[in-house]
């Protein structure tokens, strides 16, 4: 539920209905005076906290501030799959490793040919913990909050396959996610964008030992290696962003702030993953530019966006207050019509313009579809969310 | 002297045992891939509350009449009534959604307390309701919707070592919908439609075929998932009150998360259509309405 998230906002049925006018025109004035797909300005830091291997504080404009701290222990890997000798212990983990990990074609056939390349991550190897401040941490909204973001960061299977040590260790890697601030806005965009940025400044000791041996590392932290490294012509794969879009009428507004929110009628959060590189090579065939491209100029390349989930969310309008029409209001003179006067008074009106009604029902298929459609838009509003945390120093 | 009145446990720990040839899979049976599992649904199972549904669905296998998965879920709706004094002025009706999974209902047991996927759930159920609920009819009141889930939606056959993937998650969540859809409905409350749910998913059947979109996925039956999508539909208003997509679409324009979109729409059609005639039985017991 949003409501506990945002924090109540005491808006008078006329002053929401002010903003629902608004927001509906074409193209929809926005109370802060943005475009409908301008992101609020943001300032963020890497490696802000020394006792972590990676962190990350974003700060929105209006306030809101997150800390994401990434802490990795090395823990031994359950041995409840069959050992790996022979045909069915081999059939029995290729199964589980379909389980697991969700799109990881191409590894299937490396580990046919090679015991080593079987590397095989486990969801329950990242731990993801939302705190935001005077809320419950079993409270329903962080626990959705933290379902959403973990389930786009592990549902590509990327990440957690960059956690194998050997077959017998691996990296456990714990997220933690602090919400400083109170939460002025629908924290979601800004606790993806501090994840996204902590993963990305996140590294790991080198490892010193060889195949299946008790794991050593090497205690030089400048020869650590980071989990998403940076070089663009490898095939690794970048952290994932959650993108909060609003609907009102045809109108989608990108990241809206409480009041916007308040009026919304439809809310969608949405996950997106830049693909690899190396995994679009076969599915365009101009790839040659851009890999040109992207030596001459970071801005003009184009990015390959994946949808990685899409959820709806609550809206917070749904909770709020009516307004009642002059028509029927005793306290405006209102005369109510003859024939109404015996029924109970004003409760089911037709809408009037001008009076708040909250949302009824649901979204038009039309309209959620366009919103995906609207984030995956290349240059849209996801690339330049991007391209803005590419120029965020990683220490 | 030994304690001989209680007769203990093994002193280390024990693990299953574990086949080392796991029984094959059931093949997938030849339901057609528009096609949703067969569903029962009874309302007014639970005196004590004042709407109840039960739902179940299973898929029973054609070659050797047992079925490998089956998924049955239990609502019960308390309210509306009064909130306590206490609570502040609510113009609207304040909906509460538990989802609880039985300690027996999966693979792993799950304790008493709700973890977080079952919180993941509860909201999800709640969205998809509250579009549904026409909720300014009852201020100052609340209503409590309970669903148990008796047994998930996962392979009964499967290894006790095999991880979760939670692709069942979604299977279950359509079914709450729809079962809690007609636990309201039960309990008078007025809504502007009957909310169902439905999930389609892009899966492989063995390791040789090619990607197919299916209704209703039996999760167990498939090779591999690739992604799913569980929607909240009002059929009569053509509107959507909750969507939840999660997965990896080998394409990269949104052409095919749109194709499972609209196949889990037709889901949900079907599903309606079990609510409704579950209804229409409650309203003209014995008749026969078909």
């Amino acid at each position: 539920m949003a409501t506990a998230t945002t924090q109540h906002l005491l808006l008078s049925p006329a002053e929401l209905a002010y903003l629902h006018s608004t927001l509906s025109l074409t193209p929809p004035i926005r109370p802060d005076g943005r475009l409908a797909t301008q992101f609020r300005p943001l300032t963020a830091e890497t490696g802000i906290l020394p006792g972590t291997y990676g962190s990350a504080r974003v700060c929105f404009a209006d306030g809101t501030e997150a800390i994401v701290g990434v802490k990795a222990d090395v823990e031994k890997t359950r041995r409840t799959r069959i050992s790996p000798e022979g045909q069915n212990g081999r059939r029995q983990r290729r199964k589980r490793q379909i389980g697991d990990d969700v799109g990881g074609g191409e590894e299937e056939e490396e580990e046919e040919e090679e015991e080593e390349s079987a590397i095989v991550g486990e969801n329950d190897w990242v731990e993801m913990t939302v705190e935001i401040l005077g809320h419950r941490d079993d409270d329903n909204s962080t626990v959705f909050l933290a379902a959403m973001l973990s389930e786009a960061l592990l549902s590509d299977g990327e990440l957690t396959k960059k956690l194998w040590i050997n077959r017998r260790f691996h990296w456990k890697l714990y997220i933690d996610i602090i919400l400083i601030s109170p939460p002025l806005s629908y924290p979601l965009p800004l606790l993806s964008l501090t994840t996204h940025l902590a993963l990305l400044s996140t590294r790991l000791p080198r490892l010193k030992s060889e195949a299946d041996e008790d794991p050593m590392f090497d205690d030089d932290w400048a020869a650590s290696q980071p989990i998403y490294p940076s070089s663009r012509a490898s095939s690794s794969s970048r952290p994932p962003i959650t993108l909060l879009v609003m609907a009102i009428g045809e109108n989608i507004i990108f990241d809206p702030s409480k009041e916007e929110l308040a009026v919304a009628d439809s809310v969608l959060a949405v996950s997106v993953v830049e693909a690899a590189v190396a995994a679009t090579t076969t599915t365009t065939t101009d790839d040659g530019d851009v890999d040109v491209d992207m030596e001459d100029d970071r801005k003009t390349r184009r990015r390959n966006l994946r949808l990685l989930s899409v959820r709806t969310v609550d809206p917070p309008s749904r909770l709020t207050a009516p307004g009642v029409p002059n028509a029927v209001n005793a306290a405006a003179w209102g005369q109510a019509p003859p024939g109404a006067s015996a029924k109970d008074p004003g409760v089911e009106t037709e809408d009037v313009e001008g009076v708040w009604r909250p949302p009824r029902g649901g979204a038009k298929m039309a309209v959620l579809s366009a919103m995906v459609q609207k984030v995956l838009e290349k240059g849209g509003i996801a690339d330049e969310v991007l391209d803005g945390l590419d120029g965020v120093e990683l220490e | 002297m030994a304690d001989r009145r209680r007769v203990n446990g093994p002193v280390g720990q024990t693990i299953p045992p574990i086949y080392d040839t796991p029984p094959p899979k059931f093949a997938a049976n030849q339901k057609s891939q528009d096609a949703i599992r067969k569903i029962f649904l009874k309302t007014g199972v639970t005196p004590s509350a004042s709407g109840s549904a039960y739902l179940e669905l299973e898929n029973p296998s054609s070659s050797t009449g047992r079925s490998s998965t089956s998924l049955k879920l239990t609502c019960t709706v308390h309210g509306p009534r009064s909130l306590p004094r206490s609570a502040p002025f609510s113009p609207h009706i304040i909906l509460t959604t538990h989802v609880k999974y039985a300690p027996f209902a999966t693979r792993q047991r799950r304790g008493y307390l709700r973890d977080s996927s079952e919180r993941d759930l509860g909201v999800h159920l709640e969205t998809a309701l509250r579009g549904a609920i026409i909720a300014d009819r009852w201020p100052k009141s609340g209503v409590d919707i309970i669903v148990t889930i008796i047994e998930g939606d996962q392979d009964r056959n499967a290894p006790e070592n095999q991880a979760d993937d939670g692709w069942d998650m979604m299977n279950v969540l359509g079914g709450c919908i729809t079962v809690a859809s007609a636990a309201i409905a039960d309990a008078g409350i007025d809504c502007v439609d009957t909310v169902a749910g439905g999930v389609a998913a892009l899966v492989v059947r063995d390791e040789k075929s090619q990607p197919t979109i299916v209704l209703d996925p039996a999760v167990a039956e498939y090779h591999k998932v690739f992604a799913a999508c569980c929607v909240a539909y009002l059929p009569v208003r053509d509107e959507v009150t909750n969507i939840w997509f999660k997965g990896q679409l080998p394409d990269a324009d949104g052409m095919l998360y749109a194709k499972l979109v609209e196949q889990s729409l037709i889901a949900c059609r079907n599903a309606s259509r079990v609510v409704i005639k579950a209804l229409e039985d409650t309203v003209h017991p014995g008749q026969d309405t078909s």
